[in-house]
């Protein structure tokens, strides 16, 4: 019988494994799990759970290092045929406040009944259980009583794993994916690299594992063909970037992805004498994808390591989101990376990407390669009707892996998922049956790899002198020549506030942000009040703000004579009717 | 505010630390705010962690860096570790 759940896939692998999970410290000690023992250590905490009276269906968080007792939980949650939740732990001398509340709100949406957590992360979290009210409290592994497993069945279309897509305090999105989605992406991604007589596939990850990279992408596909995964905690990876090089070399692995800031940062931050003897000629496919793919960052990294045995065609832009499980398009294996220069007028103006000859300059893009089998895109245009080639619009997907929706959120769903196909939020085009992104339409805030909520960072500077209440608008974007996304914060200036108050107002709206969020804002763009744009309604309109601001045209509202009135008039029916347009095609309203 | 000897070694050893691993080129005294004044996001906050424990080979946990905001608090952990 075939695999149809993640229960499946550790059941048979547990049967006569070679492969398992090194977890490699920062000392670089490792550890070394079978997935037997994996099985094992899940079928102990699954007994511990409903002897607590997890039943299935339950959500159980998850907070937790990178470490053995994450997937004790994980597992042990679905063999007792509850619903992992894997929250992210708190970021070091972080505020904590912020954290407590975040992760609060997480649970609280997440209806989790019982938060599992490392004993470290326990002692602390303690104010945060106190406050989202977990029926079932707060437990460590070891604190999991011993009692006999009863593992429940669980069906394809049950779901298998709730992952949020961005932590916030503002509307979080619980996406909510069954045992079939994941299932299907691990089956399409395990296809890209098959074992051959010569090669058996490894990998290497220091992602996070309640990122959809680092849990969909690393660890179930080295289940389902029972490899070996080395696995690096994240905040190691970011402290020292070599331990990832290094043990890539040191245990020969073939596949390790990651997302564009990390390749920059290895770029930058890592000395020859860290990587003495290292040789990583056994990388085949290193996957750049979550966030924007830079061109600059692409030719660094191969640059700096070619000489370390990094060959070309390994680097390879990906493209997906948690809404779609995780892949939806990928570059092809072993070619090298494909950037292609645009014209800037009518990539701008017209929404049509044109080719522009190699001498001449223009907007470089870079290929994140064709749909992954089994999955289509089209490009929509604002009239709501599929763009050919060549033009610009909001990418839209279908395919086996989409997620059941956003967990108990029937509106989020049904303006996400329409007729079995995603609307990603993403904007782009497509050439020669190849993806290239140009900007977001989603109101998202995409840095290091992780979705942050614009209005968290907007509500950061809600009490900074100066600043017009509910006029604030926070946006990120790839600049050109730029290494990765920047942050811009539009404010509005306080009618009446004196002049020095004004003079500060960008320091003191960074530190508001980096106190709150921990993002530093790379641009604070003081406005004069009644600039930002908004919607017919009143709302704030967060990309019409960005688009403004990058053409040179965020420009406050003029005295109003009749002559302009007049044209006012004509340009808010025209606005109108392409806010109607807009409507239909499921854009900002 | 005034340092030990042993807390005005630790404050430079920050100050280094701060210099070769967070690229920050103004003087870190410390009353300074990790957040608002030395400019640490969630990552430069990771990195300030990772390198101060390696500078001075110590080991910090949750429980030590919680309620650390100032440098000087820093300064105040990393001395309490060094003391063994």
């Amino acid at each position: 019988m075939p695999a149809e759940t993640l229960n499946d896939l550790l059941a048979a692998a547990g049967r006569a494994p070679e492969g398992g999970l090194r977890f490699v410290g920062r000392d670089e000690q490792a550890t070394f799990l079978g997935w037997a023992e994996v099985r094992e250590r899940a079928l102990a905490a699954c007994g511990g759970l409903q002897e607590l009276g997890i039943q299935p269906g339950d959500r159980v968080a998850l907070v937790f290092p990178t470490g053995p007792d994450f997937f004790a939980g994980f597992f042990g949650a679905l063999l007792a045929g509850a619903v992992p939740v894997p929250l992210y732990p708190p970021v070091r001398l972080g505020r904590l406040a912020e954290y407590f509340d975040r992760t609060a709100r997480m649970l609280t949406r997440a209806g989790a009944r019982l938060v599992l957590a490392d004993r470290r992360v326990e002692r602390i979290l303690g104010e945060t259980v106190a406050a989202a009210r977990p029926a079932l409290g707060c437990r460590t592994i070891g604190e999991l009583p011993a009692a006999a497993p009863r593992p429940v069945p669980v069906a394809a279309a049950d779901l298998a794993l709730v992952q949020f897509s961005s932590g916030t305090t503002v509307d979080p999105k619980p996406v909510a994916l069954s045992h079939r989605a994941i299932l299907a992406q691990v089956e399409v991604l395990n296809g890209f690299w098959p074992d051959t007589k010569e090669v058996r596939h490894s990998g290497v990850s220091w992602l996070p594992l309640y990122h959809d990279m680092g849990l969909i992408g690393c660890v179930f596909p080295a289940l389902e063909r029972d490899a070996t995964l080395t696995l690096l905690g994240p905040e190691h990876f970011v402290a020292r970037p070599a331990l990832w090089l290094r043990a890539l070399s040191r245990y020969r692995a073939t596949i390790s992805p990651a997302p564009n800031f990390a390749y920059a940062l290895c770029a930058s931050r890592i000395a020859d004498s860290e990587l003495l003897g290292v040789d990583l000629s056994s990388w085949v496919v290193a996957l750049d994808g979550a966030e924007a793919v830079v061109p600059s960052v692409l030719h660094a990294f191969e640059a700096r390591f070619s000489r370390y045995g990094l060959k070309p065609g390994v680097l390879t832009p990906v493209y997906g989101l948690s809404e779609a499980a995780l892949a939806v398009a990928f570059s092809p294996i072993g070619r090298p990376y494909r950037i292609g220069r645009f014209d800037r007028e009518g990539l701008a103006r017209e929404g049509v990407a044109r080719p522009v000859p190699p001498a001449q300059s223009g907007r470089e893009i870079v290929s994140v390669g064709r749909p992954i089998p089994g999955f289509q895109l089209r490009i929509v245009g604002v009239d709501g009707k599929n763009l050919a080639e060549g033009g610009v619009g909001r990418v839209w997907t279908t395919g086996p892996s989409l997620m059941e929706g956003y967990l108990d959120d029937p509106e989020a769903t049904a303006k996400a998922l329409r007729d079995g196909w995603l609307d990603t939020g993403d904007l782009g085009f497509l050439l020669d049956g190849e993806l290239y992104l140009t900007g977001r339409a989603k109101d998202v805030i995409l840095l290091h790899g992780r979705n942050h909520s614009p209005e968290e960072v907007e509500r950061a500077v809600e009490g900074v002198a100066g600043v017009r209440a509910g006029c604030v608008v926070a946006a990120s974007w790839l600049p050109e020549e730029a290494p990765g996304e920047e942050l811009a914060l539009f404010v509005e200036r306080r009618r009446g506030a004196p002049e020095e108050e004004i003079a500060a107002l960008p320091e003191a709206c960074r530190t508001a942000v980096l106190g709150a969020t921990g993002l530093a804002v790379d641009h604070v763009v003081v406005l004069a009040p009644g600039t930002l744009p908004r919607t017919s309604s009143g709302k704030l309109r967060r990309s019409e703000t960005l688009r403004l601001y990058l053409e040179g045209e965020l420009k406050p509202p003029q005295k109003v004579t009749t002559l302009r009135l007049a044209g006012a008039v004509a340009r808010s029916q025209l606005a109108y009717a392409r806010t109607r347009l807009q409507r239909r095609g499921g854009a900002d309203g | 505010m005034s340092l030990t000897h042993q807390e005005t070694t630790i404050l430079e050893g920050i100050a280094t630390v701060a210099r070769d691993h967070l690229g920050w080129e103004g003087p870190v005294t410390p009353g300074m705010r990790l957040v608002e004044d030395l400019r640490l996001d969630s990552i430069r906050l990771l990195t300030l962690a990772a390198e101060v424990e390696n500078h001075f080979q110590v080991r910090l946990d949750e429980e030590d860096e919680a309620g650390i905001e100032t440098v000087s608090d820093l300064v105040r952990v990393v001395g309490r570790k060094l003391a063994g």
